[in-house]
């Protein structure tokens, strides 16, 4: 056996069947680093460079203070655990000798209780009884050996004294220490607390204190993230661990946009500030967490609303306003806005953006009011399943409000039009009364004013126009309902109509879009139109003939503005033709061969060319419409 | 519907401290009650009664088809409970304070027994025998006509016991109801046979606890009492509030016969 | 020379006694060293270390008691001890040299108690005034003595003069512990204070603690409220809960 063999204790590394030929490495190559002829010396030295740049700060990274710290911390603990077991061992070794040597001493005379205490091997090797003692009278020690021992005990003494007081002064002025940074600490608490916040213990640490600057009604989520604990430097001055709130200040920033540009935006809810006093960063940590529930529940509320056009996407909410109008909501940094140029803000961009900034959140914390409300109610019984928190209303009476606003000013303009372009044809249309957000509120309400007064806002929205018409006892009036917050969302225009002389006429009702209103509204005052051009009392005619002959335009079909002034001539039976929009009133006049002239399209038969009037345009006659109808008449 | 409830006898000395956690853990103002409460009992054997009453048109045919089931099924005690208000209280020192010749005063709005709401609060007496640690008992509750009941309820075969006010605070903590009451007596006298028609003033009732202690009871209502998974849930929530009142507070399910609502 | 008197082997039986509890007590430390990582909680560091020390000072204190009887005892070997195979152990056993450590401390403890050690005898400067007054004043041997006998008798009368826990200072007490702002909500005890006191109420506290389940020693231990403090004037209720809940239910107490 005298040949030895060695057994691997790693495995073999396969040996390659041959080196990588040179064509797969410049290919490599190539593909890595580009083509050769991009290479010279510059550009390697600039790679090397960089390299080593990139070696130096990751070593400088690895090696940060603290783990330095902890790491030889953790060394010296344990060669001082080893000294001290070291130690131990050594006395405990040397005690046991003692021990053994005076057991086997006393073995001789009480072998019984000496063997208890001997070591084993003792008993193994030394038969009990084996030591001898004598009594003796020994020489005097000399007068050196005993000085020598009070010198070393006196030593001792003194050095173990001075480490006994230099430990206990060290100790106070420790404790002076603790006792001045303690004292530090506990005065800013008291000043935090005074200031009105509320201090308590924190609840899943109970050694530690916190200051509760969060909102009890808020979310649950953001509720228990409204605490942060205040902790205690070296010095003693208090530090605010708030957790999971980013150190930076934030805030929901609403942008208006109008055809597609930024015509306003808000500005940040509190000014950053720089001085960091505790008080300071307790306000921004609670500002900005109400700005983080706000803009939370913002996303609820707009995927709520998707099917109003409301998307979210990579925390930004887009809300199809009215019209032009595009709102946009997105949780930034304070001094995000710093970075953007003023241009194209408009007052009114700026001023719609502030507002709906300021609504947002004055309907957050009356939601948290609401919260509280509901919360303390007597609860309901308890049942299996869980109920769904209903999201805020927060842009949404907002938008309500804009899009009514939106609709009143687009029927203020249609009926301004429309009576302007009947006013110059000389009809007097009585002008009409407006209600603009004519809601009735419920004077019971038995909320704190804040609270009514915003409820006045989350109601949905009604304004109303009415007005008389031309013919005796006629009226109209329309009311525009505006409500986001509950089902059937949207604008609904009610349109009623009361024209004594039409009793088939029904009034069109509930009506969405706004053609179908204008629509309605000006076949109303055709129809008026054609009533009042009938019943206006013609004057006489040539008296020579039948005075029994009807002199009066008889609206035949008044629904297309047709009106007939029958003749006892069927070839001289004399027809007006009106139409309304809302820029322009024309009328055609001419004559119809026809038995009762009622004949309408190809059947009409008109007789001369049709003259023609219009009164809203520029080219607009300058007689009023009653005169050319009297005209028409002779 | 169950309910599911703890109690504790709270030291008049201990009041105040009391509400004062209760306000802290619930996070609300203690909201201030006044209750009179009428007990009645039943006279006459169920299924005697066809449920027609001359005063009870105002019951929705619901509740009255509720009211029925739970008075026919067998004698109970019953409790009519009406909210009241400080000022429904008359003032025993209306007298002195004319006499200094103000006859004119306005004349303070009065207790009217005529307009009282009242409620009918039916308690079962608590389940036997349940391992858990806590008083459950199946309840109901439905409105009464206002004014007086005195008819209603002896179309009911329910006969008048007696009368007594509680007064006390609500505190409401997620699923349950804390309410720390005490029961007050009117002023000693005869023992009218059916309910006052005025009040005493507030500060002539007596506490019926003589050293003016209070009881703090938590409750908890199910909807479905049948449903073991949501009876161990408002178990749970009760044993929890125990536990973060176990400091200043014993919270103990109350011994069943003392709440016994069977009339022998 | 003679051989050991019954009373003489009384004393070195002692010894032995003291010497097994030392040996056992630094085995003790030893194991639970060994058995904890990185250490032992400190509590227990300390109080294995104060038993040792009293268990060194007992067998010093012996020493030096009988230091007559163990100065004129000499052990040797008798013939039954197999000293041809067993002599290192026998060595072992009889050997009186110093471990070379130990000789090392004695070295430095000489080194410091004579010439150049004296220097360092001032006193150990417990103010800057005397610091200042005796930088080059040295004690003479005998002042060292003195200052010895005096200081743990001084030392022991300031430390009785102190209240060492308690929530108030002897100052404070003294002036009246009505007068200390302490911030607090809750009533402090007095725990020195009145004696008197406690005992009397001692029966109703018991009985408040039942009822309202008080529990104060777990201040620490983590409450979710400031426990309720026991009251100037207690009351207790006349009439049990269940009672009370009786009457709520049928309008009678029985």
């Amino acid at each position: 056996m005298a040949d030895s063999f060695t057994l691997p204790l790693r495995p073999l590394l396969d040996e390659r069947d041959r080196p990588d030929t040179l064509p797969a490495e410049i290919a490599q190559i190539n593909n890595q680093w580009g083509s050769f002829r991009d290479v010279n010396e510059d550009v390697l030295r600039t790679k090397i460079a960089e390299e080593y740049r990139d070696d130096l700060d990751e070593d400088e990274g690895d090696q940060s203070a603290s783990d330095l710290d902890s790491t030889e911390r953790l060394e010296q603990l344990y060669k001082r655990r080893k000294d001290i077991i070291d130690f131990a061992t050594q006395a405990h070794m040397e005690a046991m000798f003692a021990v053994d040597f005076v057991s086997l001493l006393l073995s001789k005379n009480t072998p019984r209780q000496a063997e208890t205490s001997m070591s084993a091997f003792l008993k193994q090797i030394a038969p009990l009884g084996s030591l001898n003692a004598e009594v003796v009278n020994p020489p005097p020690k000399p007068d050196s050996t005993t000085k020598d021992i009070s010198a070393v005990s006196r030593g001792w003494r003194i050095q173990n004294f001075n480490g006994a007081a230099n430990k206990l002064l060290q100790a106070a002025s420790r404790l002076e220490n603790e006792v001045a940074s303690e004292t530090r600490y506990w005065n800013e608490v008291l000043t935090v607390k005074e200031k009105g916040w509320k201090v308590s213990r924190l609840p899943r640490e109970r050694q530690a204190l916190g200051v509760q600057y969060g909102f009890l009604e808020a979310t649950p989520v953001f509720r228990d993230r409204g605490l942060a604990s205040l902790r205690r430097a070296e010095n003693g001055s208090l530090i605010l661990d708030k957790g999971l709130i980013p150190p930076k200040a934030r805030f929901v920033r609403v942008r208006v946009m109008q055809d597609g540009q930024l015509a306003g935006r808000s500005k940040p809810t509190s000014p950053t500030n720089d001085e960091q006093t505790i008080e300071s960063r307790i306000l921004q940590a609670r500002d900005t967490l109400y700005e983080e529930e706000l803009f939370h529940e913002l996303v609820r509320e707009a995927r709520a609303t998707a099917n109003y056009g409301v998307t979210t996407r990579q925390n930004l909410i887009r809300i199809p306003a009215s019209d032009n109008l595009e709102i946009l909501l997105d949780l930034v940094d304070v001094d995000e806005n710093d970075l953007q140029s003023d241009q194209d803000i408009s007052q009114e961009g700026t001023r719609i953006a502030e507002g709906l900034s300021h609504t947002i959140r004055i309907l957050l914390a009356y939601a948290h009011r609401q919260n509280l409300h509901r919360r303390t109610l007597l609860p309901l019984p308890l049942t299996p399943k869980k109920r769904s928190v209903p999201e805020h209303q927060l842009f949404r009476p907002a938008l309500a409000y804009i899009q009514h606003m939106s609709h009143v000013l687009w029927l203020q303009s249609f009926l301004k039009d429309i009576f302007g372009v009947l006013h110059s044809a000389a009809l007097d249309i009585p002008a009409y009364t407006k209600h603009v957000f004519s809601t009735r509120i419920a004077q019971t309400s038995s909320a704190p004013t804040a609270e009514a007064v915003v409820e006045r806002f989350l109601t949905p929205f009604e304004s109303t126009f009415s007005g008389k018409l031309l013919t005796p006892r006629g009226s109209f009036s329309i009311a525009i309902h505006t409500n986001l917050s509950s089902p059937s969302f949207g604008t609904s225009f009610d349109v009623s109509c009361n024209m004594p002389n039409y009793p088939d006429i029904k009034s069109p009702g509930r009506l969405s879009l706004r053609e179908e209103v204008q629509a309605a509204i000006t076949h109303l005052l055709l129809l008026d139109v054609v009533f009042t051009t009938s019943s206006n009392s013609l004057p006489p005619s040539k008296p020579e003939k039948d005075t029994q002959e009807n002199r009066v335009w008889e609206a035949v079909y008044p629904q297309h503005g047709e009106l007939v002034l029958s003749s006892s001539n069927p070839e001289r039976h004399r027809k007006i033709k009106l139409a309304l929009s809302r820029h322009e009133l024309s009328l055609q006049t001419y004559t119809v061969r026809c038995i009762d002239g009622t004949g309408r399209g190809k059947w009409e038969q008109p007789s001369q060319t049709p003259k023609q009037y219009t009164w809203g345009t520029p080219s607009a006659s300058t007689h009023s419409l009653m005169a050319v109808v009297s005209e028409a008449s002779s | 519907m169950h309910e599911v409830l703890l109690f504790a006898s709270v030291p008049v000395h201990q009041h105040h401290e009391l509400l004062q956690q209760l306000a802290g853990l619930t996070a609300m103002q203690p909201r201030h009650c006044l209750e009179r409460r009428l007990i009645f009992k039943a006279y006459r054997k169920p299924g005697l009664v066809a449920g027609r009453t001359g005063a009870s048109q105002d019951i929705q045919s619901g509740d009255l088809q509720r009211l029925n089931k739970m008075l026919n099924g067998s004698m109970y005690y019953t409790q009519v409970v009406g909210p009241v208000s400080e000022k429904d209280f008359g003032s025993a020192t209306d007298s002195d304070t004319q006499m200094d010749g103000t006859d004119e005063t306005p004349e303070a709005p009065r207790y009217d027994y005529e307009r009282q709401p009242w409620k009918l609060e039916f308690r079962d007496i608590p389940e036997a025998g349940t391992r858990s640690a806590v008083t459950s008992r199946q309840m109901s509750s439905s409105t009464l006509p206002s004014g007086d009941i005195m008819p209603t309820m002896s179309a009911w075969g329910y006969s008048f016991v007696t009368e007594h006010v509680v007064e006390g605070d609500l505190f409401i903590h997620n699923d349950i109801t804390l309410f720390l009451q005490r029961v007050l007596h009117y002023p000693a006298g005869q023992e009218p046979s059916q309910p006052r028609q005025q009040m005493p003033a507030l500060k002539d009732m007596t506490p019926l606890e003589k050293s003016g202690s209070y009881v703090l009871q938590a409750s908890i209502t199910v909807q479905d009492g049948s449903n073991q998974e949501t009876m161990k849930t408002a178990s749970q929530h009760l044993f929890g509030l125990r536990e973060q009142l176990k400091s200043a507070v014993r919270l103990e399910q109350a011994d069943r016969l003392s709440l016994d609502t069977r009339a022998k | 020379m003679s051989t050991l008197t019954q009373e003489q082997i009384k004393v070195l039986e002692q010894a032995r006694q003291r010497l097994v509890q030392l040996t056992r007590s630094l085995g003790s430390l030893i194991t639970s060293l060994h058995s904890s990582d990185p250490l032992p909680p400190w509590s227990s560091l300390q109080s294995q270390a104060s038993i040792i020390s009293n268990n060194l000072l007992s067998v010093s204190e012996q020493l030096s008691e009988q230091r007559d009887l163990f100065t004129s005892l000499v052990a040797y070997p008798s013939p039954e001890y197999p000293s041809r195979t067993q002599a290192p152990t026998l060595e072992q056993l009889l050997r009186t040299k110093l471990d070379p450590r130990v000789e090392d401390w004695v070295a430095r403890g000489r080194a410091a108690g004579t010439e150049g050690g004296l220097s360092q005898s001032t006193i150990p400067s417990p103010s800057r005034l005397v610091e200042a007054e005796s930088a080059d004043h040295k004690l003479s041997e005998a002042e060292l003595a003195q200052l010895w006998e005096w200081a743990p008798l001084e030392a022991n009368q300031e430390a009785r003069r102190r209240n060492w826990g308690g929530n108030f200072t002897l100052e404070e007490r003294e002036s009246g512990i009505q007068n200390v702002v302490t911030g607090l909500r809750r009533q402090l005890e007095d725990d020195l204070g009145s004696e008197e006191e406690e005992s009397e109420g001692e029966g109703e506290e018991e009985e408040e603690m039942d009822i309202v389940g008080v529990h104060r020693k777990s201040v620490g231990g983590g409450l979710e409220f400031d426990i309720a403090v026991r009251h100037p004037h207690p009351v207790q209720p006349f009439v049990p809960l269940d009672d009370i809940l009786k009457y709520m239910t049928t309008g009678r107490m029985q």
